[in-house]
């Protein structure tokens, strides 16, 4: 017999009918990828936690509203996306006040390098959607297509903000290029 | 500086950000690594862009702080007809077996009673019992009538002697 793991649209048909040890297993699965992109997204980790929480409670509420079941990660990325502008909007005043947007208060043990720093601080510096458009393709993978259905914007928006953020990383990371290059 | 190759068709020029990010077509993909091959100028545009995105790999992923945990909370416990519907729907044999349950309990519900039985046992009894005794009487009436009948001719027979 071979082993094959089970698939998220498995999870999902088992979550849906009340298997909450099968949500459980598709948190697992996601957590860690959804806590990174708020974290980079809202620059706090309590604050990435505590939207991370809500996320999935409410992506558990709403599975039965889930039409693909085999397009879950960009469903589940839109609902953080939009929780995370909806806490982002409400504190704006915050923001405001605090100027220019930081980079996340990471564990600066965790981040020893100067090259992560580095990006650390070029990202702080793009402007939220900017910032978003290199999360979700950098480091989420997700293709054009999928970025403009969780960001509900035009595909040709979602070119034009990740396209202006890497001309805007490649001109801050261009000092690190040379060090590396060394 | 500019690649001269593009420079009279600025219009098919390579989108160079969606090659590195691998979102161009195939064609367009086999078309862009062939330029590439033969144009330093491009390939160093490229070349920074992929230094760009190796800059950014290099980001780590953060740790939770502590995981997000569901199973512990109530809320997400589904109610007991929840799961028994979820177990009927899941199990043909389950379904089977609670339709048959469910028969007998309807069956002894609906089924008369002991005391129910002997009433109506009863009754029967009664009712044949009184049907008996009107026979019974009937039959007496018309004995008793059948004997006066019987006493009067006897008397008429004596009187006409």
């Amino acid at each position: 017999m071979i082993f094959r793991e089970v698939e998220d649209p498995d999870l999902i048909a088992k979550a849906r009918r009340g298997d909450v040890e099968a949500y459980n297993l598709l948190v697992s699965r996601w957590e860690k990828r959804v806590f990174n992109y708020l974290l980079r997204l809202v620059s706090n980790r309590e604050d990435a936690l505590d939207v991370s929480q809500d996320v999935f409670l409410k992506a558990y509420q709403s599975l039965p509203k889930l039409d693909d079941p085999t397009r879950f990660s960009g469903w589940l990325f839109r609902i953080a996306h939009n929780e995370a502008f909806s806490m982002l909007r409400r504190r704006r005043p915050e923001t405001e006040l605090a100027g220019e947007p930081r980079p996340a208060d990471l564990n600066p043990r965790l981040l020893p390098m100067e090259l992560s720093m580095a990006v650390e601080t070029a990202l702080g510096r793009l402007s939220p959607d900017q910032r978003e458009a290199v999360l979700l393709k950098v480091y989420q993978g997700f293709k054009f297509e999928e970025m403009a259905e969780i960001l509900e914007c035009p595909v040709s928006t979602v070119k034009s903000r990740l396209y202006t953020a890497l001309d805007l990383l490649k001109t801050s990371l261009a000092p690190m290029h040379k060090e590396t290059a060394r | 500086m500019n690649c001269s190759f593009f420079d009279s068709k600025p219009e098919s020029k390579p989108d160079w950000k969606a090659y590195v990010l691998r979102e161009l077509g195939q064609d367009a993909h086999r078309q862009a690594e062939a330029h590439l091959a033969t144009c330093s100028i491009c390939h160093e545009e490229v070349a920074t862009l992929r230094l760009t995105l190796d800059a950014l790999s290099t980001l780590r992923e953060e740790e939770m702080p502590r995981r997000i945990a569901f199973v512990s909370d109530k809320v997400f416990e589904p109610r007991w007809w929840q799961r028994a519907l979820n177990q009927t729907v899941r199990s043909p044999t389950f379904a089977a077996g609670v339709l048959v349950a469910a028969a007998i309990l309807l069956h002894g519900f609906m089924r008369p009673g002991q005391a129910q039985v002997d009433a109506a046992v009863t009754q029967a009894v009664s009712q044949v019992e009184a049907q008996h005794m009107q026979e019974i009487r009937a039959m007496s009436e018309e004995l008793d009538m059948r004997n006066k009948q019987v006493a009067n001719l006897y008397r008429n027979v004596m009187l006409s002697q």
